[in-house]
């Protein structure tokens, strides 16, 4: 089965613009202190939104402050719905493949992932008939073809209501609830199998699926916690609320039944028990497509969804352009994550890359065996522009618009998406202007220097523009240009006060900087519970920091130091009403 | 229940359709070709129609919106000359002069801006909220890269189609639709490309495709006995759903209750044994040109309403700060970057196209029926936008365009202009025009009881 993709949008270039609105902006004074900006302070979800320009988002409290750390303490639990390919993946886990992809309600990606938009967002009506209707199709499919609904249930039910069925509902709604059903449920869809039968065990059967694929313990993830004997301040997820946290992790899907057998044995209450989990859902092809996804919205390539380029005005960019630099994308993480198992920050700073026939001419490389749907491994040249994926073609074409650069969206990357700075949006009365008399015959860097000869706006361009002058060399396509507007480039610029030439100075920059690996931990946290990261885990949260470090930053490590965190592990109590 | 299907009519639009000539049909919906329905010819009174037809990026700018819009010299392409009825359409009403639409000019929000964070005064925000709900944005997560697109208070629509005195114990099928025509969005996340919202991070996606929204209002399965069984189930889902419901903290609970609420309305439906169309159009192509689109999603929801499955629609033609690139019109960027980039003849242009599309939509709703009465006669159709114009974002003098009769309660063809007039009063007066009672409408420093009289009949 396969997410259905999208609808063809036009939105690379273009949050773009929004992007410079944002930058610009002087709301602190310590907005262009680039010497600060490695403290991090307040801005995470539920504290007052005191962000100014360069703090980070989740980033370790209290170092600039001199106040004592404070302890670890778990944030609140949230309620994520499933997204599309989690839905699909585990219908598929529960219903075996090939069945059709319905239409089903949008996912949204608030602070860049799925899973935040999924615990946040409240389900359409459209999307609730979307349900109905596909619960109403798998089944008809599954149960109307003998073999397979053989095949699925295991028995041949003889009369509504036998063993068989019963037996069928436990083992299916185990599967599907992530735990097992309650005495209620069991005698609610064995009810349901038996009265809407119509004297037939089968159809009986397919009701009580299509009941349960519909229920909202299948259709959302139920993890609220129960008491932990250790810390009576704090709950602890049980273990299947563990083996679906993990096996949503690993494999975006529901989990096997081994891993709720684990959960069954309470193998899953134990480091011990975690672990050996996770090396086998690692070692499973389906974790592959999960950090894949995961590096996918970290890295926001879904910005690169629909993007044009008039083809009179770039030749090179042909309609599989976009996807040419997708794969490209993929390919080199994939080959860090699991062939080096090496630095995952390196993904900003190597030389190796993959690349198909038209991205060899993009970059002016020669690729030996590259076809337009070959790709080939290829080191980029020593002495050449680029190195790491803020010089491939993906970063540099969604940070850009139709027609000419963006180096404040580029900029905004860095500080954003790299570096997990944040960059507050503008107040409501800065004049947007660029003078477009003033700029004719300028480049569009000159013109860009005027937000921060204006003081309003010197306060976030300084803060952004000066990593985004860095990748002027590229155009908007990410191939290399000489001029710009018909005059010269000047390409450099600086992060932090350190003065950089070009592109590839910033990648050497980027090859040993800390706040990169704390930043993806910040994001792969996020992306795991579904919510942003509260003040109380950032203590937490710089230890598993330091734990990957130590791990010489290799991701599947930090994967394993995650989900044996506390930070993975406890959650606090939700008050409820009655 | 097999829908019956006249084939006169069906063959004379799968022509029209196959030929791209969707213009003027000339054969108008006749009340004959919907055997099904006698209760509406016999009732004495007109069931209200509202619907929201809503474009990106407002109008070009001129010296109105502000001292920089007005450096530039750009005359008020907008704003008729005089006020009152039988106004002479400006330049970019003109596209609309044939359905003799009312139109509002000089409001603009009045809700208050909070300080932090910073960026809420802007005009996709502030404007497109005050628009759409009459409230400020919800400042909790606009702080994030995507810049949140959420609401504190439903859309108009939503407002209207949960509102019982609109609908009154019988709503039709869907309380409302949902059709969008450009794929492009600002940001790659939903909110932004959804203009109904049915509460706080509740967006309702839009409905891209002609196929789908075909299918999705005609491809009922006729089966009522096997329907029965699918809204039985939903009795045991909402069961099951229970004992998860009582474990929740309040903004979950919420969450979960409104999808169950969701899921009784799916179950109403399923146990309708009537309110299907008889009159079902041919499945029709996909198309990527935004008026041609827009003519047959027009199409769609002309019969749609005729057969009344809802009363109550959103229709976005762009969504807030769209990216559509309009390269028809020769204009090589995206529309939010030409407005930033000054281009002012090239969003005069997409400006002027967007109102042909609208004009496109209102064709559709315009055909006469047999008793000589239109789905626009009984319609409301508000044209709006997120600002007034896109090259500083101001909110100042933003678009508000009435279209239709509403059954005769509001008066077509006038112009009205209050200059820096409360957006809500805009609110007040079409409310008042379907019928639904309103003291009051606005939030958060937008409130207002006062209503455009000119507008009501």
């Amino acid at each position: 089965m396969r997410v259905p993709h999208g609808p063809p949008s036009t939105l690379g270039p273009v949050a773009v613009c929004l992007a410079l609105v944002a930058a610009c902006y002087s709301g602190s004074p310590a907005g262009d202190s680039g010497d600060e900006l490695t403290a991090a302070s307040a801005s995470s979800s539920g504290d007052p939104p005191t962000t100014s320009v360069g703090e980070s988002s989740g980033g370790s409290a209290g170092d600039d402050t001199g106040d004592p750390v404070k302890p670890f303490m778990p944030g609140p639990p949230v309620l994520p719905r499933l997204t599309q390919r989690q839905y699909l993946n585990s219908i598929e886990a529960l219903l075996g493949p090939g069945l059709p992809v319905p239409l089903l309600e949008p996912d949204t990606n608030p602070y860049l992932f799925f899973n935040i938009g999924a615990a946040s967002t409240t389900l359409s009506e459209p999307g609730v008939q979307q349900y109905e209707e596909a619960a109403d199709l798998f089944t008809g499919i599954v149960f109307a073809d003998a073999p397979r609904r053989e095949a699925l249930v295991g028995c041949l039910p003889a009369a509504p209501g036998d063993a068989c069925v019963a037996d069928f509902i436990a083992r299916f709604g185990r599967r599907a609830y992530r735990r097992p059903l309650s005495v209620d449920e069991q005698a609610r869809w064995l009810g349901m199998a038996s009265e809407l039968s119509d004297g037939d065990a089968w159809q009986g059967l397919r009701h009580a699926v299509a009941g349960m694929l519909q229920s909202p313990h299948f259709l959302y993830r139920v993890e609220l916690g129960e008491p932990d004997p250790i810390d009576p301040t704090r709950l602890r997820y049980t273990s299947h609320e563990m083996a679906s946290r993990l096996s949503f992790l690993l494999w975006n899907s529901t989990p096997d039944d081994a891993l709720l057998d684990a959960a069954d044995a309470g193998d899953l209450l134990s480091e011990v028990g975690l672990l050996a989990e996770t090396d086998r859902l690692l070692a499973d092809p389906r974790s592959r497509t999960a950090i894949r996804d995961f590096f996918a919205q970290f890295l926001d390539l879904g910005r690169l969804d629909g993007i044009t380029r008039d083809p009179t005005r770039y030749p090179q960019f042909s309609p599989t352009m976009i996807e040419s630099m997708r794969t490209e994308v993929r390919l080199l993480v994939e080959d860090l994550v699991y062939r080096q198992q090496g630095d995952i920050r390196s993904m900003f700073s190597t030389r190796n890359t993959f690349v198909n026939s038209e991205l060899a001419a993009l970059y002016g490389v020669t690729a030996e065996g590259a076809t337009p749907v070959t790709f080939v491994p290829v080191e980029l040249p020593a002495d050449g522009p680029r190195a790491g994926l803020l010089t491939l073609g993906a970063f540099l074409t969604m940070n850009a618009h139709e027609t000419e650069n963006a180096p404040t969206s580029r900029g905004k990357y860095v500080r954003t998406r790299v570096l997990c700075q944040d960059v507050p949006p503008p107040p409501p009365d800065v004049d947007l202007k660029l003078d477009p008399e003033e700029a004719e015959g300028k480049t569009l860097r000159e013109r860009l220097e005027q937000h921060r000869a204006d003081p309003s706006c010197a306060g976030c361009h300084s803060f952004v523009d000066p990593p985004g002058f860095l990748f002027e060399h590229f155009n908007p396509i990410g191939a290399w240009q000489d001029l710009d507007n018909g005059y010269p480039i000047d390409s450099s610029g600086d992060l932090d006060g350190k003065p950089l030439a070009d592109a590839r100075g910033l990648a050497d920059l980027l090859a040993d900087d800390k706040r990169v690996g704390r930043c993806i931990v910040t994001q792969l946290y996020r992306h795991a519970i579904g919510r942003r990261d509260v003040a109380s885990e950032w203590p937490a949260l710089d230890e598993v920091a330091d734990d990957f470090g130590a791990a010489g930053h290799r991701f599947t490590e930090l994967l394993q130091i995650l989900v044996i965190s506390d930070l993975f592990r406890t959650v606090a109590e939700e008050e409820i009403d009655p | 229940m097999t829908p019956r299907k006249p084939l006169a009519r069906r063959t004379f639009l799968r022509g029209a359709l196959a030929g791209g000539a969707l213009v003027s049909l000339g054969v108008p919906l006749l009340d004959a070709m919907l055997p099904t329905r006698p209760a509406r010819a016999d009732a004495p009174k007109v069931l209200p129609i509202f619907g929201i037809f809503y474009w990106a990026n407002g109008m070009p700018w001129h010296a109105g919106h502000g001292e920089t819009q007005g450096q530039g010299g750009y005359p008020d392409l907008w704003t008729p000359a005089a006020t009152g009825p039988a106004y002479a359409p400006s330049p970019l009403l003109t596209p609309l002069a044939a359905h003799q639409v009312s139109v509002v000019t000089g409001l603009e929000p009045k809700t208050v801006i909070p300080d932090v964070p910073g960026g809420q005064g802007d005009g996709h925000m502030r404007g497109w909220h005050v628009a759409m709900t009459g409230a400020p944005m919800r400042s909790e997560g606009f702080d994030q890269p995507s810049h949140t697109m959420t609401v504190l208070q439903p859309t108009l629509d939503q407002v209207v189609a949960t509102n019982e005195q609109f609908y009154g114990k019988t709503p039709p099928r869907f309380r409302s639709l949902q059709v969008g025509v450009s794929e492009a969005r600002f940001h790659d996340f939903g909110h932004w490309n959804a203009i109904s919202y049915t509460g706080p991070d509740a967006p309702i996606a839009p409905v891209m495709s002609t196929a789908q929204l075909h299918g999705l209002l005609f491809n009922v399965p006729g089966d009522l006995v096997s329907l029965g069984r699918r809204a039985r189930l939903l009795d045991a889902v909402l069961d099951d759903a229970e004992s998860l419901r009582v474990r929740l903290g309040a903004t979950d609970r919420q969450r979960l209750e409104a999808h169950l609420d969701s899921l009784s309305e799916i179950q109403r439906r399923l146990q309708l044994t009537s309110g299907t169309c008889d009159m079902v159009p041919p499945v029709p192509e996909e198309s990527g040109d935004l008026l041609v689109k827009t003519e047959i999603m027009g199409q769609i929801l002309a019969v749609a309403l005729q057969c009344d499955l809802t009363r109550v629609f959103s229709f976005m033609l762009t969504s807030p700060a769209t990216t559509h690139v309009f390269a028809n019109l020769g204009v090589a960027n995206d529309m939010h970057k030409t407005c930033h980039d000054g281009a002012w003849e090239q969003v005069r242009a997409i400006t002027d196209y967007q109102m042909q599309a609208f004009a496109r939509l209102l064709d559709k709703l315009a055909v006469k029926d047999a008793m000589d009465m239109s789905l626009l006669d009984r319609a409301l159709v508000f044209g709006t936008s997120e600002y007034g114009e896109g090259y500083q974002h101001s909110d100042r003098e933003m678009a508000v365009i009435f279209a239709g009769k509403a059954g005769g309660k509001l008066i077509p063809n006038v112009h009205v202009r209050e200059p820096e007039g409360n957006f809500s009063k805009a609110h007040v007066t079409m409310l008042r025009a379907i019928g639904i009672d309103t003291p009051s409408f606005g939030f958060n420093g937008g409130e207002t009881s006062d209503q455009f009289s000119e507008l009501l009949a």
